[in-house]
């Protein structure tokens, strides 16, 4: 019976971590049940090679030294596996607990249970259990988007990528040559931030409309990476919600409850109608417009005119 | 249950487990098996598999130095801890990605505006050691950030009704209706998933609803105790919002410029157009709540079925329009805006809208 990934991958982390002296690849292919049975020595050295980069992944240093002779040992020292010392209270390990179960995301949820895990071999305290509900709370971040998990490997690594995307009104998708600087999730929407070389700037994405696969490029970035990436203010701008300029429009008493809560200035007309002062950003035309004959625009012209050319094209039908 | 994580179940997670399983069971001869998969917030099945794995493993398998470890179903017996040197067993150094995990999921939930802040200031200080203790991997967690949304006065509000048990008066609004309600409700929890909401017994409704803190308009605490009827609780993770089999059906047609409407909208179905627009077809309580929708759309698309709904939307047009007669606005077309801008409130109106569409 085939021998399980995980039994080989712990018996090479054993002896690794085990050895003070770089083991050979024929030292640990004899001490390894799995790699004795891995068949021909291309299919155990294919093996051995992924499973080096498993390891890693789960944060193991390994160290390849070539010997006098020119045998290539590895080994995994004390020096630079063992977590520092670290000490949490109860509090802490508590809320430490209620962080590390947010990620709806298979491979993070994975990862926060190990860091967690890790702790816990530490002595982290375990009078609170973090897995019962923490007061009232629940905290969950969505992550729905197929293109997550390999734009995070990129950002992680710096490593240029290309995908298609979609624009929200564009026709078909285009190919965009990105270099991945960070993610942000706002609004339970995930965006990528990033330097398009297609168009020599920064440009943020919306990580539900890249279409298709997304693709490594082995090259390095080409542009600095600046030391803070602004994705919420993109969206928020797409959003209307960063403007200094203001309208005004009047609704209908007890109607528009939301537009209410972002006036500014609210006056009671007394005829069944208030007028308010609402700031105007991109995207309040169409707002408006859902409001029907509750609202009429009073000003800018440029707004009114936007409104009335949309409820023209609703009133054709 | 909803609050229990994903489960983790690759070999590099197993793994990572196992290892720390060694170190953490070193110290604890004879530790019981409830114990140890509550600590490792496994079950007591996915424990019991590590163990099967574990005595598989050591330096060398010809050696005999292999891990003797062995369960009674209740308590976890090492015979032979000296196995691994006693270095070979100490606590390993975070990975990047599980620093990542850890520490971005903590500043996230640090800037909920109601977490209690004795768990903030606790959350902070647990986020900073981890931080000195994971060192350079700490590094890329900066590459990933999570901003929950939350109103932080009604979240306290809500929370504190949830542990003392008592009843909620809300002014609530509804979008589907453009209207503010008053209602008493009994909270059951709240739950973060981009906005916030408080599932909770709606008493006038006399059913569970969830409700989003941002559209609660006004909140007090009363005196009455709190009696939701008990209930199961649902995984809300997935989505919030589950269309039922026997809503009508709505048929929305949208050009390029509206195709953000699959984006928000839960559908059963989007076909393509040959102009680069979609065929969407979706599921509804209460289509008429969907006349934001319609208006909303202008030049960009048009409901298809059912007709009352389209006849509503462009009945209200017309309506409006009227208000504009003699305003002279009539022909000015002016600057169009950003397209993206175009969908943007419907981050506030779409997505989870049926409970409200319920209501």
């Amino acid at each position: 019976m085939a021998i399980a990934k995980a039994e080989r991958l712990m018996n090479l982390a054993l002896c690794l971590l085990g050895t003070r002296r770089p083991l050979s690849k024929r030292e640990l292919r004899g001490s390894i049940e799995a790699y004795l049975e891995a068949g021909t020595d291309d299919s155990f050295n294919r093996m051995f090679e992924r499973d080096k980069d498993d390891l890693r992944e789960l944060g193991l240093v390994i160290e390849t030294v070539e010997s006098l002779d020119g045998e290539v040992g590895y080994l995994a020292r004390r020096d630079s596996n063992r977590l520092p010392p670290i000490t949490l209270d109860a509090e802490e390990a508590a809320a430490l607990g209620l962080a590390a179960k947010v990620w709806q995301q298979a491979r993070l949820a994975g990862a926060a249970s190990g860091a967690l895990q890790k702790l816990r071999a530490a002595g982290l305290p375990e009078d609170v259990d973090p897995y019962e509900t923490h007061g009232a709370l629940e905290p969950r971040i969505p992550v729905h988007e197929a293109a997550f998990e390999p734009l995070m490997l990129a950002c992680r690594d710096r490593r240029p990528v290309v995908f298609d995307y979609r624009k929200a009104t564009a026709v078909r998708p285009e190919t965009r040559h990105v270099e991945p600087w960070a993610l942000e999730c706002w609004r339970g929407h995930w965006y990528l931030a990033g330097f398009d070389r297609d168009r020599g700037a920064e440009r943020v994405f919306r990580l539900s409309r890249i279409t298709g696969r997304v693709r490594s490029r082995g090259t390095g970035f080409t542009a600095p990476v600046p030391d803070v990436v602004t994705v919420r203010e993109t969206v928020a701008g797409w959003a209307g919600e960063i403007t200094d300029r203001s309208a005004r429009i009047r609704l209908r008493t007890g109607a528009g409850y939301p537009l209410r809560a972002k006036a500014t200035a609210v006056r009671e007309l007394g005829d069944g109608w208030d007028e308010l002062d609402i700031p105007y950003g991109h995207g309040l035309d169409a707002w408006l417009v859902e409001f029907g004959p509750d609202v009429v625009v009073l000003e800018p012209d440029e707004l009114r005119a936007d409104v009335v050319e949309r409820l023209r094209a609703v009133a054709k039908g | 249950m909803a609050g229990k994580p994903v489960r983790p179940t690759s070999a590099i997670d197993q793994t990572r487990r196992m290892l720390s399983l060694v170190t953490y069971l070193r110290e604890r001869p004879g530790a019981r098996v409830e114990d140890v998969a509550r600590a490792f917030g496994i079950t007591e099945d996915e424990l019991v598999s590590d163990l099967d794995v574990l005595p598989m493993c050591g330096t060398s398998f010809r050696g005999g130095d292999l891990l003797d470890i062995d369960t009674d179903g209740e308590r976890i017996w090492w015979h032979n801890p000296a196995a691994l040197g006693a270095e070979a067993a100490e606590p390993l150094r975070l990975a990047a990605d599980e620093a990542t995990a850890l520490l971005v999921a903590a500043r996230a939930v640090a800037t909920l505006p109601g977490l209690r802040e004795s768990d903030r200031q606790a959350l902070l200080r647990a986020t900073a050691k981890v931080e000195a203790a994971a060192g350079e991997a700490a590094g890329a967690s900066s590459r990933l950030s999570v901003t929950f949304e939350s109103e932080g006065g009604v979240f306290a509000d809500v929370d504190r009704a949830i542990s003392e048990r008592r009843r909620l008066w809300i002014r609530y609004y509804s979008p589907a209706r453009d209207e503010v309600t008053e209602r008493e409700i009994d909270p059951i929890r709240l739950v973060s998933v981009g906005h916030t909401y408080v599932e909770a017994w709606c008493r006038r409704s006399e059913a569970r609803r969830t409700f989003r803190l941002d559209r609660v308009a006004e909140i007090k605490i009363l005196d009455e105790p709190s009696a939701p009827p008990e209930m199961e609780l649902r995984d809300l993770s997935q989505a919030l919002v589950q269309p039922a089999a026997e809503d009508p059906e709505v048929v929305v047609e949208v050009g390029p410029g509206g195709r953000w409407v699959a984006e928000y909208y839960p559908h059963d179905s989007a076909d393509e157009l040959p102009d680069g627009g979609l065929r969407i077809t979706l599921r509804t309580p209460d289509p008429a709540s969907l006349r934001r929708l319609a208006l909303r759309l202008g030049g960009d698309g048009r409901i298809v079925a059912p007709r009352e709904l389209a006849t509503s939307a462009q009945r209200a047009a017309r309506e409006a329009l009227a208000a504009y007669d003699g305003i002279g606005a009539a022909g000015n077309t002016g600057d169009r805006a950003v397209p993206d801008a175009r969908s943007a409130h419907a981050v506030h109106d779409g997505r989870y809208d049926r409970q409200e569409q319920g209501l």
